[in-house]
């Protein structure tokens, strides 16, 4: 079961996963980053404190959207992920191309950093 | 007149019936003989009699037999023969009078002998035609037989038998035992005469076909009555085949059937409508319920529907509403109508009752006003199928509530056959399509479990074995060997993202790659780097594949390592007795579509020990999880392989397997493809 919540702050849109992303419902995380993505956001946060899974099939939603991102200038970052769910990005080195970060607050001041 | 049977028993019967008749004209015309010239012929009426009796019983044995043939014909036939034999008969008697009435009071028209011989003609013709009426009766009364026809009829049998012999007990003569013995005989056939079940499966022109049948036996058997009696006047007579009871009563039953059915085919052809408009209702149920067949569509299940209502409720005009969201197309969904006028009348009916959503209201048959010129009423009957309304009949009628309570009952229950035949039509074109999924998935997966190898190419220096499994039919995990030479072994494992047939697909490419690759002699980290270029050019954009690469020389002991993405590989060392994940940086094929990728891919070389074991495998077994929800995860693999070191790499594997479904349980899920791959080196000593 997955439930994806938006949240608009200012100039940051925020996805909140909630529940677990697999090969069934990746096409909902899939439909939402790409509503956002239409509607001109410049930096999206993905707020992961309560996703409890993530299968290979949700990865590769993300990884679909890194190009798009960079393109369009968008700022991207993934902030509160379990252990369990962080270490599947880091295993897929994922970590390497998107900021995975262990909060909002770290999120948004790394946006200034760069 | 009588037709030769074909079987030996009827012609028998036949035959000796025309012998009895001639031993009887024989016999008689002695005794005439005798009581003309006063001379004792030495013959006693009781030879008549018995000949007599013998000549009905073959007659009857004959018609038996004829009508045992003819059983399966329909009861015009039937009855015509009856109306031919009497004509016959009635025609024979009528040709005789007239031979008297030319010959008038010449010699040879009181000629008693000639006189007899045609007597006996008549007396023939007129038992034959009496017998065979008889036994038509019969055919008819018991066509729908219950317990108690059959029992009448049988008393109606035994009487007639007793009649038979009445002239040895009355000696052929006209007194109060005859007249009782007729009445009661009469009694009888009239009781008998009120089975009269089959008339109402006459449609109306049969009806008047059977009118005109009987009205003629009813004329011919008058005629042969009034001759019977008028010979009975005859004082040139002096035997009397006629005046007997069995033949008396013959004539009554055979009239008063006659008659009775006559009368009640009459007072049946105003109704005959509507028993034929049941029949035909019944017809068209059945016709509802057998169109299921697959090949036959719906739209002639919904042409079939449309007649059969039109009929049963005699409308005016009807049309076959669909809703949009069906896929059928009618030919004629316009029945009795123009298109204008249905546009009209269309426009009359209430929008309310048109919708299409299915409420208390919308699921019944229900009946509009129409303020139209022509057409007064409308009865809307909608057609559910799987709780939705797929389509809705309207009947039109030009009269005032034309449909009554029965009309309504009947085509509710056409259009609940009907919408039963769609569904299950659907379920069976719904259930052949999935077996063809099926069968093709398992196709697929037959090829598929031909991409991973059979046998794992391996020296005699380290053994190795591999187990894959799918969450679908099909799935995306995949592993490999390849000897370069004596000394170099590639052991490869492969994981596609996602899973099912897309993963299948991927798989199938990976391997193409794969294998060229390892053609190439490639260390490592350049493999995954020509990998990660050939595969971005063909997965798509959200797919991506992680691998794990082993390059083993056996010659030093060593094995050189490569890791995109994947599950890192868990190795024991046997010198220190435990086991860790080889953790290396990494990234997943197809993930970064550039050059770039190199900075993002390494290679490391490790030396291995005897007894040592590597274990690739894909993240299915690392998120198997229990009912709890806990994944299998990486500590408990490691324990399991640190506890068992011992094992060969077969039944290590066959370890590791049955604790990861013992960890899932029942309840649990293993929702991905999962694969494993031991290998576990044995030289040197």
């Amino acid at each position: 079961m997955l439930r994806i919540e938006k949240i608009k702050e200012e100039n940051k849109d925020i996805l909140r996963l909630i529940g677990e992303v697999d090969a069934s419902n990746s096409v909902l995380l899939d439909q939402s980053i790409q509503e956002v993505v239409q509607q001109g956001a410049s930096f999206l946060l993905i707020d992961g404190k309560e996703l409890g899974y993530i299968s290979s099939a949700g990865l590769g939603v993300f990884m679909s959207y890194l190009d798009e991102f960079s393109e369009k200038g968008i700022r991207f970052a993934i902030f509160g992920l379990n252990d369990q769910v962080g270490e599947v990005f880091k295993i897929l080195g994922l970590d390497r191309l998107i900021s995975i970060v262990p909060d909002k607050l770290t999120a948004i001041a790394s946006q200034h950093e760069s | 007149m009588i037709k030769t049977p074909s079987l030996p028993l009827g012609r028998i019967s036949l035959l000796l019936a025309i012998l009895v008749w001639l031993a009887l004209v024989l016999v008689d015309l002695v005794r005439i003989f005798g009581m003309i010239n006063n001379l004792d012929s030495g013959i006693s009426e009781e030879v008549t009699w018995i000949l007599e009796i013998l000549f009905f019983f073959f007659v009857y044995l004959v018609y038996r037999h004829i009508f045992w043939k003819n059983r399966q014909a329909d009861f015009l036939t039937l009855i015509w023969r009856g109306v031919s034999n009497g004509l016959f008969a009635a025609g024979a008697g009528l040709l005789t009078e007239l031979i008297y009435l030319t010959l008038g009071e010449s010699k040879i028209g009181t000629d008693p002998f000639l006189n007899n011989i045609f007597y006996h003609i008549n007396f023939a013709w007129t038992s034959a035609f009496l017998i065979s009426t008889t036994l038509l009766w019969r055919h008819l009364i018991l066509y729908q037989k219950n317990k108690q026809v059959v029992k009448q009829w049988r008393v109606f049998e035994l009487s007639m038998l007793g009649a038979l012999f009445f002239v040895f007990f009355n000696h052929n003569n006209f007194d109060y035992s005859f007249l009782f013995g007729l009445v009661i005989l009469l009694v009888v056939s009239i009781r008998l005469a009120v089975n009269l079940k089959w008339i109402p499966y006459l449609n109306f022109k049969e009806k008047w076909k059977t009118l005109l049948f009987l009205f003629l036996i009813l004329l011919s058997s008058g005629i042969l009555f009034y001759r019977v009696l008028s010979y009975g006047n005859e004082a040139i007579l002096q035997i009397n085949l006629t005046d007997n009871l069995f033949i008396m009563a013959l004539f009554g039953f055979v009239f008063a059937y006659g008659l009775f059915s006559f009368l009640v085919t009459l007072f049946n052809l105003p109704t005959s409508s509507v028993f034929e408009q049941k029949l035909t209702e019944a017809i068209n149920f059945q016709k509802l319920s057998q169109s299921i067949q697959p090949e036959d569509n719906e739209e002639q299940v919904l042409d079939i529907l449309l007649d059969s209502c039109i009929s049963a409720s005699y409308s005016d005009g009807a049309w076959i509403e669909l809703n949009s969201k069906e896929q059928i197309q009618l030919k004629h969904p316009l029945r009795l109508l123009d298109q204008a006028t249905q546009t009209a009348l269309a426009a009359l009916i209430p929008k309310e009752t048109q919708s299409w959503t299915l409420s208390p209201s919308t699921e019944q048959a229900q009946t509009v006003r129409l303020n139209h010129d022509v057409y007064k009423s409308a009865l809307l009957v909608p057609l559910i199928v799987n709780k939705s309304i797929v389509a809705r009949i309207i009947l039109i009628k030009e009269v005032k509530e034309g449909f009554n309570k029965e009309m309504m009952s009947i085509i509710g229950t056409f259009a609940r056959q009907a919408c039963i035949s769609v569904e299950n039509h659907r379920l069976l074109n719904q259930a052949i399509a999935n077996e063809r999924y099926q069968e093709e998935l398992k196709i697929a997966q037959r090829v598929q479990k031909a991409l991973l190898p059979l046998e794992l190419d391996h020296p005699d220096s380290f053994e190795i074995c591999a187990y894959s499994n799918t969450a679908d039919e099909v799935g995306g995990d995949y592993y490999d060997t390849y000897q370069v030479d004596a000394a170099h072994f590639v052991v490869i494992m492969g994981d596609v993202s996602g899973k099912g047939t897309s993963a299948a697909f991927h798989m199938a490419q990976m391997k193409g790659v794969f294998q060229s690759l390892i053609q190439l002699g490639l260390k490592p980290a350049e493999f995954m780097k020509k990998a990660n270029a050939a595969l971005s050019k063909c997965l798509e954009r959200n797919h991506f594949i992680t691998a794990s690469i082993f390059e083993i020389d056996t010659n030093s002991q060593t094995f050189c390592h490569a890791r995109a993405g994947h599950i890192p590989t868990l190795w024991y060392k046997a010198k220190e007795k435990t086991a860790e994940f080889i953790s290396m940086e990494g990234l997943g094929l197809g993930i970064v579509r550039n050059p770039s990728y190199q900075n993002h891919v390494h290679e490391k070389t490790f030396n291995y020990q005897k007894g040592d074991i590597l274990v690739l495998l894909t993240d299915g077994i690392l998120e198997g999880r229990n009912e709890k929800g806990e994944q299998f995860g990486y500590e408990r693999l490691k324990n399991l392989v640190e506890a068992n070191p011992q094992l060969a790499p077969s039944i290590l594997q066959q370890v590791i397997i049955d604790s990861l479904h013992q960890f899932v349980g029942g309840d649990g899920m293993i929702d991905d493809d999962y694969s494993l791959l031991v290998v576990k080196f044995t030289h040197p000593e």
